[in-house]
């Protein structure tokens, strides 16, 4: 019997995007992930768990990698091998610290010989590294043949993009701020662990006096309904904060506490 | 015809009423959720599959009017009413995806607003203009190119002129439309005129004119044209195989090769396009650049090298086999071996990756993150050099092609052959050697190397071609194109492009959306919704082979249906009537026939004179190659490129 042509033709078709689809599907298969934030500040961390979460962001949503090698020499950027002691001896009266941070936020000010002009600030989009996250990724640079002593300090307060992207994913949230401020401080009882500005002085839990500046709305309303799925900040025991707030609130009381929340910048 | 046209007039107004609507629809979502999920399958992969399927259709509808009016110019200038045919055929098929295209729009928009509200709001802030120009482009287009169709009895014969003219106009429309989308889409990718906080600074054309807006859309204007041409090219193959005489087989043959010659004309410049878009990429951001190639992505490119060797080969080895139809192509076989063998060199070459995303075991056995020696195979002056020697062969293939059947009388034939196989020689010479000086310099300077190699290329093409037109004018025949007679095999070669270079479509489409990973726009808005994850090449695969399915099985339900109004009606409206080709059994006293359809259109619009002559003969008279007369009709008024 004779097959019709269509069919001939649907059968050849379907074979060659079949060969295409199962090669695609034979190779490496890599996603591409969204950084997770990172926060630290208010937190007690050791220098070991600040270096450590800085080779993260190395590693990560620094995506310096791309470019830095750690021992092998590369054709975009230098080798960091080491760059910890040599930081402090590249440009005159910066010390190592400095000379790492205003690489990683002024790449531009300084170019190792032989290299193009190419690196993005790692605190702009689309790196966009908030304040913690350059903190830990100096200290990582500075742990490479170097001492750690970068503080949180010495990262100047103007670094960090909103997580956001500016004013194209601002929120104005529907919520009243005056109403969670009391949400805060009664039903939800985040007073007993958190400090937020005037309010509270509780050391359990993160200070969240500035919370708006360094997390998005996002990450907090999730924080606040999934707090172990969201994360622990650094340097807190985990589990502590409770999982029911998706519960016990109410939907205008949620809207409350997160628009007054994102007043504390 | 007139149900096609209402659907796309409902489309077209369905646009419109949502464009008054659109500021209301952004202030309601400013306090609405910034995304909603799509039932089932979530509102990713339904935006893709139907972005993927609009982008298909849409390619098709701007791309094939381009060469369609060509054809209609070449017909009108040499009087031989089979281009007038073709033009009109491809224009038919245009026309019957052209409502498709507008609704699946309808339908992308309807999915950005209500399910990326936040994103849509953005978008609209800054491009709320351009959304009245594209609608009023979008009426232009539809109007032009239904009195382009309808017209075509109407405005034939002294009016062929205003006829061509809509054609052109319509191109141009649906070109300026083409140019509008691509801002919106480039402006994700490479955002520009905007402040830190992502509002517009001043005029929009800022935001317009970004770093990608001109690549892509001069790569997007080729590759229109190549994937309509393989599309026609595929519908013909289709209707050969499926063809119940040796008089159909010859007309869709020479239609499928009409179809391909378009498709492979454009497709061997597209690699230089792509270039220059890829060049921007990292002019605008080298994060971007450096992570689209070398990052999470460097696979797809291996992928694409594969897809792209198999256009090559595929489009040569259809030549080839096209050349058994053509007496005394016998003489050019030899040369086949060497072709085979450059084009596959160059295929694996292109295919070689410089480094790729490795384990650890892997790199130790390797010797590192680059093989010792392939390594070498990988880098941009290797690729360069392959693909130009690709697309040189490519191009001796057609000339080869060209002149298959035709012997030279002119009394400078050698020195002309020889000039021509001189020039071609220097081209590669200068291919190869940029490309091997290309590793001893740094990578700046190689970059401006592609630029001479190109620039040789083109070149080589230009003169080759300005001495193969007058050297083969007015020719000695050794026989006939035995039009219909080439091996059905060669037809599923045409499908196997149309099926590969819709593939590649949307394994492009993934990688120019990838690259913006977890952005909605790069930089600027950050995607925050469940799928802000950018997936893997297979799970890319997977999509792309399920929409183009769906999108080959719209297609030939819509060809289905625009073939049904014209069953039973051939040469009875009124535009030329499906010519017969040499080849075919019955093609002397079809010959008669023909000639008698033809003038029955052609006494309609007043050509007289073209009819008494016969169609063939009147296109010769005009173009002075009296000789060509006794040659049949395949050559006559034939056009400089096209047989």
């Amino acid at each position: 019997m004779r097959l019709p042509v269509g069919v001939k033709v649907g059968a050849f078709a379907l074979a060659v995007m079949g060969t295409y689809t199962y090669y695609a599907n034979s190779i490496p298969q890599i996603q591409s992930k969204p950084p997770a934030e990172l926060s630290l500040e208010g937190g007690n961390v050791t220098p070991a768990q600040l270096v450590k979460a800085g080779e993260e962001i190395f590693k990560t949503k620094g995506t310096c990698e791309i470019c830095h090698r750690i021992g092998q020499k590369g054709t975009r950027a230098p080798d960091l091998a080491g760059v910890g002691g040599r930081a402090g001896k590249v440009k005159p009266g910066l010390s190592a610290k400095q000379y790492i941070i205003e690489s990683l936020l002024q790449p531009g000010a300084y170019l190792v010989e032989g290299y193009p002009n190419i690196m993005p600030q790692v605190d702009k989009p689309p790196i966009a590294l908030n304040r913690s996250e350059v903190w830990a990724l100096t200290a990582f640079l500075e742990s490479l043949s170097g001492t750690v002593d970068v503080t949180l300090d010495d990262i100047p307060k103007t670094a960090g993009a909103p997580a956001g992207g500016g004013a194209a994913t601002e929120l104005k949230l529907p919520g009243d701020p005056k109403a969670g401020e009391a949400i805060f401080t009664g039903k939800g009882a985040c007073i007993a662990c958190h400090k937020a500005g005037k309010v509270g002085a509780s050391p359990v839990g993160p200070d969240l006096s500035q919370i708006a500046k360094i997390q998005t709305p996002d990450y907090v309303m999730r924080k606040i309904l999934d707090p172990a799925g969201a994360g622990t900040v650094a340097g807190f025991p985990k589990g502590v904060m409770p999982p029911t707030f998706g519960q016990t609130l109410t939907a205008k009381e949620y809207v409350d506490l997160v628009a007054f929340l994102m007043t504390l910048k | 015809m007139v149900r096609r046209g209402a659907w796309a007039a409902l489309a077209v107004v369905a646009l419109l009423m949502m464009l008054p609507a659109l500021p209301a629809l952004a202030q309601d979502a400013a306090r609405e959720p910034a995304y909603r999920a799509f039932p089932l399958i979530g509102s990713r992969l339904a935006v893709w599959a139907v972005a993927q399927l609009h982008l298909n259709f849409a390619a098709f509808i701007l791309g094939v009017p381009i060469f369609a009016v060509i054809i209609e110019i070449i017909g009108w200038r040499t009087g031989d009413a089979r281009y007038d045919w073709l033009s009109h055929e491809f224009v038919k098929l245009t026309f019957a995806a052209f409502s498709t295209t507008a609704l699946l729009g309808a339908f992308l928009l309807f999915l950005f607003v209500g399910y990326y509200p936040k994103f849509w709001t953005y978008m609209t802030s800054i491009f709320f203009p351009t959304y009245w120009v594209y609608a009023l482009l979008f009426f232009a287009e539809t109007f032009t190119v239904y009195v382009w169709y309808y017209g075509w009895d109407w405005l034939s014969g002294p009016r062929k002129g205003i006829h061509v003219a809509l054609g052109v106009l319509s191109n141009l429309f649906g070109t300026a439309i083409l140019l509008v989308a691509n801002s919106w889409v480039t402006f994700m990718i490479s955002p520009a005129g905007i402040d830190e906080s992502g509002a517009l600074k001043g005029s929009v054309w800022a935001a317009i004119n970004n770093f990608t807006w001109m690549p892509i859309n001069i790569h997007r204007l080729i590759a229109n044209i190549v994937f309509g041409g393989t599309i026609a090219a595929a519908y013909a193959a289709f209707r050969f195989l499926g063809a119940k005489t040796d008089e159909e087989r010859a007309r869709y043959d020479w239609m499928g090769y009409i179809g391909n010659f378009v498709a492979l004309s454009a497709f061997i410049v597209l690699p230089f396009a792509g270039y220059y878009l890829g060049r921007e990429i990292y002019a605008f951001n080298q994060t971007m650049g450096i992570t689209m190639m070398g990052g999470f992505m460097s696979w797809l490119w291996i992928i694409q090298a594969i897809l792209i060797g198999v256009l090559f080969l595929g489009s040569n080895y259809y030549l080839w086999l096209g050349m058994e139809r053509i007496p005394g192509s016998e003489r050019y076989r030899r040369y086949v071996p060497m072709m085979i063998g450059i084009l596959a060199f160059g295929f694996m070459v292109w295919a070689t990756p410089r480094s790729m995303v490795i384990t650890l075991d892997e790199a130790r056995a390797m010797g590192g993150t680059h093989h010792p020696v392939l390594g070498f195979l990988g880098v941009m002056s290797a690729k360069n050099t392959a693909v130009n020697m690709m697309i040189l062969t490519t191009f001796v293939s057609f000339v080869l092609y060209r002149r298959a059947n035709r012997i030279s009388t002119r009394p400078w034939v050698g020195t002309g052959m020889v000039v021509q196989w001189a020039v071609l020689g220097l081209a590669a010479a200068v291919v190869v050697f940029y490309g091997v000086y290309g590793y001893f310099v740094e990578s700046l300077v190689r970059i401006g190397f592609s630029v001479y190699q190109v620039l040789a290329v083109l070149a080589a093409i230009v003169v080759v071609m300005a001495i193969d037109i007058p050297l083969f004018k007015g020719a000695r025949s050794t026989g006939t194109i035995r039009w219909g007679t080439i091996a059905p095999r060669s037809q599923y070669v045409l499908i196997l492009l149309a099926v590969t270079f819709t593939w590649l479509m949307g394994l492009m489409g993934f990688a120019r959306s990838g690259i913006r990973q977890h952005w909605h726009v790069y930089g600027v808005m950050r995607d925050n919704s469940v799928d802000a994850v950018t997936p893997a090449i297979g799970y890319a695969a997977n999509m792309i082979t399920t929409v183009t399915i769906v999108f080959f099985a719209l297609v030939m339900f819509i060809f289905w249906l625009g073939g049904l109004g014209e069953k039973g009606k051939v040469g009875e409206s009124g535009h030329a009537a499906a010519p017969i080709l040499a080849g075919g059994s019955d093609a002397e006293s079809a010959g008669t026939a023909s000639t008698g359809e033809s003038r029955g259109g052609q006494s309609r619009t007043g050509e007289s004179e073209a009819s008494s002559a016969g169609e063939s003969r009147g296109g010769r008279s005009r173009t002075g190659e009296s000789e060509a007369s006794s040659a049949g009709e395949s050559r006559g008024g034939r056009s400089p490129l096209l047989p």
